[in-house]
């Protein structure tokens, strides 16, 4: 076949074609994924019990949780159309896990050497590296869902993009369950499983954003 | 012939407003600069690069949504192409070949108006479309129809016909890259 005459196929009929780059998607699929992890910790986890007695501290690693989401987010819309630059988004995602597992160096100096173990670990296994990636599921999906119907051009990057803005909305969802406090805590592992979603992003988006 | 950045955006702005010439224009300068950049990488093979600006070109159509205008239109154009190229060396497994990110499109350079016959025969692939996707591409990209016609003759809405096409075109596009050896 000519190039030719497929250009003259491509162009025969006029069709408007909307092309607005700002665009509520983003917002709503975050809106839905952030609904659907708060729907999952209903239904299958639970709040904590003193939820009530704790609602500051449970804003807090909320709102930790979604400084990732926010930066997730930005990249990800970044990168799903083509020809944009991304390194300075990109670079802030990475700054922040970074910055958190400093922060959770810090507090662990500043900790009382015998409850230093404890403050990290929080006595128990790291049940987040399992709950945030599973409450991340919605918000991963839905954002998969906008991006597919744009056009990513580097998919293992969008991929990591996706993974961590829904690891940040799922963690916002998991901040509801989650007993334990400790700075170090908190700045270890959520920042360890919202990595965790980026990293599983990575392998998943290269194959299923291709288009 | 070269365009230029402010020239080309003009062309890729007009033809999202709808207007077809515009469209065609700026299609027509894309296919010269995929040309040159497909040649220049591909090397042996003219009808492989070709097979290529077609596939390029399908793609910057039915994804021209996707062009944020706060961006140079040749930055977008050159990513899609950079990842259709990468696309095409994973699938004909030629891996370890990087592409520098930033080797922007020299336009005058580049350019390349020849033309060779790609390999890959448009009816053929049509005829592997589904029915109401192979009959709304006909009517209305290769008889000319109007969309308004396609759908008084075949009795379909008018956005299922812009539906049944974009759908298609995106399946041929599939199609030719599954071809592509």
């Amino acid at each position: 076949m000519k190039t030719k005459s497929l250009i003259d196929a491509l162009a025969n009929s006029e069709t408007e074609t909307p092309h607005k780059a700002g665009d509520a998607r983003w917002a709503l699929a975050a809106l839905l994924g952030l609904a659907g992890a708060l729907a999952i910790l209903g239904a299958f986890i639970g709040p904590r019990l003193d939820l009530g007695a704790s609602a500051g501290v449970t804003f807090a690693k909320a709102t930790f949780s979604a400084l990732f989401a926010a930066a997730g987010l930005a990249l990800t819309a970044r990168l799903a159309r083509p020809g944009r630059p991304a390194q300075t988004r990109a670079r802030m995602l990475g700054a922040i896990i970074v910055l958190s597992f400093a922060a959770a160096g810090i507090a662990l100096l500043g900790a009382d050497p015998d409850a230093r173990m404890r403050a990290w670990t929080g006595g128990a296994f790291p049940w987040c590296l399992v709950l945030i990636p599973l409450l991340a599921l919605p918000a991963a999906l839905a954002l998969g869902w906008v991006v597919r119907a744009l056009a990513p051009t580097q998919l293992t990057l969008t991929g990591a993009a996706i993974g961590a803005a829904s690891g940040g909305l799922g963690a916002m969802a998991y901040a509801l369950h989650c007993p334990v406090d400790s700075i170090a805590f908190v700045a270890t592992w959520y920042a360890l499983a919202i990595a965790l979603c980026a990293a599983l992003g990575a392998i998943v988006g290269a194959r299923l954003l291709r288009w | 012939m070269s365009f230029d950045e402010t020239r080309l955006r003009q062309l890729m702005l007009a033809g999202l407003d709808g207007d077809a010439g515009a469209h065609r224009a700026f299609l027509e300068a894309v296919s010269q600069m995929l040309r040159g950049y497909y040649r220049r990488r591909m090397g042996a093979s003219a009808a492989e690069a070709e097979d290529l600006v077609q596939e390029t070109l399908i793609a910057v159509h039915t994804r021209r949504d996707s062009y944020d205008p706060a961006f140079p239109v040749t930055a977008w154009v050159h990513a899609i192409a950079r990842y259709r190229l990468i696309d095409h060396w994973r699938r004909t497994k030629r891996r370890g070949v990087s592409v520098p990110i930033d080797d922007a499109f020299m336009l005058s350079e580049e350019s390349d108006a020849s033309e060779v016959d790609a390999r890959l025969d448009a009816s053929v692939l049509l005829a592997k479309l589904p029915p109401k996707q192979r009959d709304a591409i006909r009517l209305v990209k290769l008889e000319e129809r109007s969309v308004r016609e396609a759908a008084a003759l075949t009795g379909w809405g008018e956005s299922d016909i812009k539906i049944s096409i974009h759908r298609g075109l995106k399946t041929l596009a599939k199609l030719m890259r599954e071809q592509t050896p």
